[in-house]
């Protein structure tokens, strides 16, 4: 329950915090993100194999996750190709990517080897319980990424950032070069998907290539759902607001396989819903923007 | 521009040839008259790699190599899409390959679909009349034939019920898998006969196996494991979650049960698998025509393969009778695994 909801809820948070990066930062509807999702798990797992410390595995899923992010934003601002395609061609050259990253294998089973999960374990053990203590620890992790985002985005390129995402023109007459702009964003969106990845692949005791299945449809999802629950302009609410589309988007699916059973819905049914739920929370989002912009026409 | 042109095509070049250097070298043909001595080429597709299926690649080849010395082996790997398993079955008719054996059901459908004119071997398939690979069981097709891996489901959901009470049993299966479609049904039938009630979840992806399982953890006393690719490549991730709770899981598949927290896994030795299909290639390669050969069922006590851990029964409080212990190949006994 705990586990299935929150621990999840804050893996996923990571990579949502990334799709909230590219989809509102940046304006730039990033499919990356379906091919850097299983980078990072691959990359970590076959890290991990190696006997690789698990700090520097994690480090390394989030450069290999920023790699592929630096590769759509290439292809996009040289070839001038539409960012949608971008993302496209940059997920289908990962899969082939990914299958080498594990030595031609499709899945690496990580029980037997030591993960990041094991040694937060080890520290914690005589403490708390097992639950506990990796909500604990995500919780920790999440919201070191998510402080460090904060500054980032208080800082000069952090806010021309977000006023690129706003109006491209606008800044390019201020001088800022929205290209470099869009390597750094989609670098920086792709690493934390590439991270979310590592961590989650730790969490379930594999890495497979066929993780990030319509996953960046999931961290969209988590992320209008937080818009839903949240209305602010506060970059720290902003943040914090993924996090909590995240758990929710995660007890709705989780609800969905256990309550489900009883309203002949089956897990099958479990996409479907994600679509609805994405289009239900825009439109209620429309419907309160229509609200507030005649609360202050009356006001005035 | 030109020089762009040229950079690129010289780079494409280079790559043909790092590329090709990976593929096995052919033998030319030695033409003596009317007879050519050409060895014979084989082509083998899986859907995935995974314990159970490299064992069956591997005693197949063994089998093959001891009638023919000299054949070709072209081996290949879907890793889970149809896509690819489709342009492996392309690949393996323009190589005019002699014989191509498709491991699980994907890869034999594309082969089957693909392949017309040339035998194929379909192993690891549950039901290959459901599949739409042969038309009956009792003989194969024109050019198809294989073995089956329908495992005994209401005989194993029977045993773990003698061991333990169950009054309900979970299972999760992936709605995408035509073999673990039907193996959830007769789960279903089984568990209807055998008067438990059954609770089963899907899944689409092995990214949701984990929370699946934590869904019906709580309402289950038991949980079966079928063949299913999906879910056994993420067995990790259901075993980790009934241990804490104190679930037993029966599993059909013992290869992968060695590495987890399994209480008892019944399936067959896919490596003997592999040798008989290996057997059923040799005879189609000498000339015995694929549809006077039945699909072939692994029924045999010798092929049965049963994992029993015992520490894990003691874990959760389960007697183990001395006849099931001397049954099991495999014991897994105070952390060490011991084969008899």
């Amino acid at each position: 329950m705990i586990e299935g909801i929150l621990v999840e809820g804050l893996i996923f948070g990571i990579l949502a915090l990334g799709v909230f990066i590219s989809f509102r930062i940046l304006d730039f509807p990033d499919l990356t993100v379906d091919g850097s999702f299983p980078l990072g798990a691959v990359t970590a797992g076959s890290c991990l194999q190696a006997g690789m410390h698990p700090l520097l595995a994690l480090l390394l899923a989030f450069i290999a996750g920023g790699a592929a992010g630096t590769i759509t934003a290439i292809i996009h601002n040289k070839l001038k190709v539409p960012n949608l395609l971008a993302g496209i061609l940059t997920m289908t050259m990962l899969y082939s990517i990914n299958i080498r990253v594990l030595g031609n294998r499709a899945n690496l089973p990580l029980l037997k080897i030591r993960t990041v999960i094991d040694d937060v374990m080890v520290l914690t053990e005589p403490h708390l319980s097992y639950t506990v203590s990796l909500l604990l620890f995500f919780l920790i992790v999440f919201f070191i990424i998510k402080i460090l985002l904060d500054i980032f985005f208080m800082t000069d390129m952090g806010l021309s950032m977000g006023a690129m995402g706003n109006n491209e023109q606008m800044v390019i007459t201020l001088g800022v070069n929205p290209e470099a702009m869009k390597i750094i964003g989609l670098s920086l969106s792709n690493g934390l998907v590439g991270l979310s990845g590592a961590l989650f692949a730790q969490y379930q005791g594999f890495a497979d290539v066929n993780l990030g299945q319509g996953i960046v449809v999931s961290g969209l999802a988590m992320v209008m759902l937080g818009e839903f629950l949240i209305r602010s302009n506060k970059i720290y609410f902003l943040t914090f607001r993924v996090l909590l589309g995240a758990i929710l988007f995660k007890a709705i699916m989780f609800y969905g396989r256990y309550y489900g059973y009883y309203i002949h819905l089956t897990p099958n049914d479990l996409k479907l819903i994600t679509g609805l739920l994405i289009i239900l929370s825009l439109t209620i989002s429309k419907m309160k923007d229509r609200d507030l912009l005649k609360s202050f026409r009356g006001k005035k | 521009m030109k020089k762009l042109t040229t950079l690129f095509l010289s780079l494409f070049c280079l790559s043909a040839f790092v590329f090709a250097s990976g593929q096995q070298e052919t033998a030319a043909p030695a033409e003596k008259g009317a007879e050519t001595v050409k060895p014979i080429k084989i082509g083998i597709t899986k859907i995935v790699s995974h314990p159970a299926l490299d064992a069956l690649e591997q005693g197949a080849m063994e089998v093959i190599l001891e009638s023919y010395p000299d054949a070709q082996f072209d081996l290949q790997n879907a890793n889970g899409d149809m896509n690819t398993a489709s342009s492996i079955a392309q690949k393996f008719k323009s190589d005019k390959v002699d014989l191509a054996i498709g491991i699980a059901t994907p890869t034999a459908q594309a082969l089957a679909n693909t392949l017309k004119t040339t035998p194929v071997l379909y192993s690891a398939v549950t039901d290959p009349v459901d599949a739409g690979l042969v038309e009956s069981y009792d003989q194969g097709g024109a050019y198809i034939t294989g073995i089956s891996d329908m495992t005994p489901v209401k005989d194993q959901i029977a045993l773990l019920a003698s061991l333990t009470e169950i009054k309900t049993l979970g299972h999760i299966y992936s709605s995408s898998e035509a073999n673990a479609v039907r193996l959830a049904e007769m789960a279903r039938e089984a568990c209807a006969e055998l008067g438990i009630e059954f609770i089963e979840t899907t899944v689409s992806n092995s990214a949701e196996v984990k929370q699946a399982t934590q869904a019906i953890i709580g309402k289950v006393d038991g949980i079966y494991i079928s063949t299913d690719n999906t879910v056994v490549s993420a067995l990790s991730a259901v075993s980790d979650v009934a241990s804490r709770a104190g679930i037993p899981i029966m599993s059909a598949d013992p290869s992968s049960a060695e590495e987890n927290q399994i209480l008892i896994a019944w399936g067959f030795d896919y490596y003997k698998m592999g040798k008989a299909a290996g057997r059923m290639a040799v005879e189609v390669l000498g000339g015995k025509k694929t549809s006077d050969i039945p699909t072939a069922y692994m029924t045999s006590v010798d092929d049965i393969d049963l994992l029993v851990n015992l520490d894990l029964a003691a874990q959760l409080g389960i007697t183990i009778p001395a006849d099931l212990q001397k049954k099991a190949a495999t014991l897994i006994k105070n952390g060490e695994i011991i084969k008899q």
